[in-house]
């Protein structure tokens, strides 16, 4: 069973009108575990459907997808939601957590989708959590929180089911160059530890320099674009 | 749960808000029921208590005691029948009854006569007084309610209308028969009360009303088809029989009916608006990996709690309007009612929110996450 994530030949059609438009045309990639990798592109270049195809969100067309080893071409709605549940951790653009929850539930809530919080499972969020610096605000709301801790919150809760897969959809977007540097050195350095396959659709050519391969994407089209690593990616 | 719960303390206004509509409705639910309970006990508690499963009337009198005559003679015949352990004549006449030949208002109180004999299962248990004897066929027993009205024990007083006065030996409990007290006399008695007119008993001998039977499993067509111009239906539909009590009966129902259903309708609209305003929310739940089932769950333990919070409340209001109420109010509260609107209630509220369970289901994760190009 190979892990990490393999697309092959990966197309998405959009009906516009009698017009068929490919937003992806015909993509490969693989990502194998312990390796981050940034897809970079203008916006409008199908980026996200790319991601959304990646994280079992969308179908696509044509192609296979093979995540962690599951044909996910092959699924059904329900089995789908189960593999984002076990094998993809999401980042989101904006934290996006629920408001009502303080930080430790929003990493037990995920825990609970499939079942019980069991105590370990307990443990293992405030280790994740302290890990991730956010020892002392594990009782804390998101509307308590600052926008690089929601961030990290987010980063704890994809980790949470020790998935294979990381997808991290522009997680820098709101936040200043400071924080933004902290978040994704965060993801880089859980994602080496940890030995997941990574993601990173960004606009941020800032944060290029944690990954390991840089993608670009054009009118669907993916290539790779310098390997990166040396400091600034030449794009 | 867990879910559903977190959310409930952390936005506590909102779910305030709902409750106390869905209290309201309750209260109200409640309310009616006890009111239309205590209007068909009024109307029939005599009838409704009686220890008889059967009644005989005439044949076409659409089981009504005032439209029906029959003759005690038919007790002997009817009393052989398979399946009859016992039988027992009854009679009714509405009258008023004249505490000392007053014309003060307050002196004159409808009354509904109700002839047994005495010492057989239809008289009711004494709670004061003496019970009825045939030696002494003007001692009647009376509902307790005409304590309040001024008439003890060992009064007498006059039938409005007629040369008959009656003396109260005892009193009886919750006995009352359209709308009004029951006032239990010997068969003799009553029937000199009722058939004064000479000719008003259509020339029966040993006339009443009708004919209670005590027996499980008697067969009613076997009866009608023994004996010749009569009618045996149950107490439930002889109940029924009575004037006015299905119309009556029919307003009430037909209120609570209404009320429930508006009531599903304002409950669903409300559980829907506020699935709605977190359509965003489960969205990026379901992207996470929630499924719809687990999603499902936390709507419907939500609505649950809040709908058992609101039923319990509105059970407490019901109790204290209750003890608030004028005595003379026909309020009647009964445990099985409760339960049986509760209930009720209840299922209404999860059925009103299984339109908030199927929006959820139809929820797109990728359009959550707003970046669909």
């Amino acid at each position: 069973m190979t892990k990490g994530l393999q697309m092959s030949e990966v197309t998405k059609y959009y009906a516009e009108g009698s017009n068929r438009i490919a937003a992806l045309d015909h993509v490969s990639i693989s990502v194998e575990p312990g390796e981050f990798v940034a897809v970079v592109g203008p916006s409008g270049s199908g980026k996200s459907t790319f991601l959304s195809i990646a994280g079992a969100l969308l179908k696509a067309s044509e192609g296979d997808v093979k995540l962690n080893g599951y044909n996910i071409s092959t699924l059904t709605a329900k089995e789908l939601s189960n593999i984002r549940l076990r094998e993809i951790g999401f980042i989101m653009q904006s934290s996006n957590l629920v408001p009502y929850l303080n930080v430790i539930d929003q990493l037990l809530i995920v825990k609970r989708m499939s079942g019980k919080a069991k105590r370990e499972d307990k443990e293992f969020a405030i280790k994740l959590l302290e890990e991730l610096g956010l020892g002392s605000k594990l009782k804390s709301l998101p509307e308590e929180l600052s926008g690089g801790e929601k961030q990290r919150t987010a980063i704890a809760r994809a980790l949470i089911n020790n998935p294979n897969i990381i997808l991290a959809d522009e997680p820098t977007a709101s936040l200043d160059t400071k924080r933004a540097h902290e978040v994704v050195s965060l993801i880089a350095h859980e994602v080496k530890s940890r030995q997941k396959a990574a993601i990173m659709v960004t606009h941020d050519e800032r944060m290029l320099e944690y990954c390991d391969k840089v993608y670009r994407m054009e009118d669907g089209k993916l290539s790779l674009a310098e390997s990166s690593r040396s400091g600034v990616a030449h794009v | 749960m867990f879910l559903a719960m977190k959310e409930l303390l952390h936005s506590k206004m909102r779910f305030l808000m709902i409750v106390i509509i869905f209290v309201l409705i309750a209260w109200l639910v409640f309310i009616l029921s006890g009111l239309g309970n205590g209007l068909s006990t009024l109307a029939a508690s005599t009838f409704k208590t009686m220890k008889a499963d059967y009644v005989v009337f005439e044949e076409g009198s659409q089981s009504s005691m005032s439209k029906s005559l029959l003759s005690d003679q038919l007790m002997t015949e009817v009393e052989l029948l398979p399946n009859v352990s016992a039988a027992a004549p009854m009679g009714t006449t509405m009258a008023t009854a004249l505490k000392e030949q007053s014309t003060k208002n307050e002196d004159k109180v409808d009354i509904a006569i109700i002839g047994i004999n005495p010492g057989s299962f239809l008289e009711p248990a004494i709670v004061e007084g003496e019970s009825l004897s045939s030696g002494n066929p003007t001692g009647v027993v009376v509902n307790s309610t005409m304590k309040d009205e001024g008439y003890n024990i060992g009064d007498t007083f006059q039938l409005d209308g007629t040369t008959e006065s009656l003396t109260i030996i005892g009193y009886v409990e919750n006995q009352t028969y359209n709308h009004v007290a029951s006032v239990f006399t010997p068969m003799a008695e009553w029937r000199k009360i009722t058939f004064a007119a000479p000719g008003s008993d259509k020339g029966v001998a040993g006339p009443v009303n009708a004919i209670m039977l005590q027996g499980k499993d008697i067969d009613p067509d076997l009866i009608n088809s023994k004996l010749s111009n009569t009618d045996t239906v149950t107490r439930a539909a002889a109940v029924q029989g009575m004037p006015g009590y299905k119309e009556e009966n029919g307003t009430i129902l037909m209120m609570l009916a209404f009320l429930l259903a508006i009531s599903a309708f304002v409950l669903g609209v409300f559980f829907y608006v506020i699935t709605m305003q977190k359509t965003n929310q489960f969205g990026i739940m379901k992207a996470i990996g929630a499924s719809n089932r687990f999603l499902g769950k936390a709507i419907v333990s939500q609505v649950f709690v809040l709908s058992l919070t609101s039923i319990v409340v509105g059970i407490l209001l019901t109790y204290g309007t209750a003890a608030i109420m004028p005595k003379g109010m026909p309020f009647k509260l009964e445990t099985s009612l409760v339960v049986t609107y509760s209930v009720i209630l209840l299922i209404i509220a999860m059925l009103s929110s299984i339109v908030s369970v199927r929006k959820i289901t139809k929820i797109d994760p990728l359009k959550a996450l707003g970046r669909v190009e």
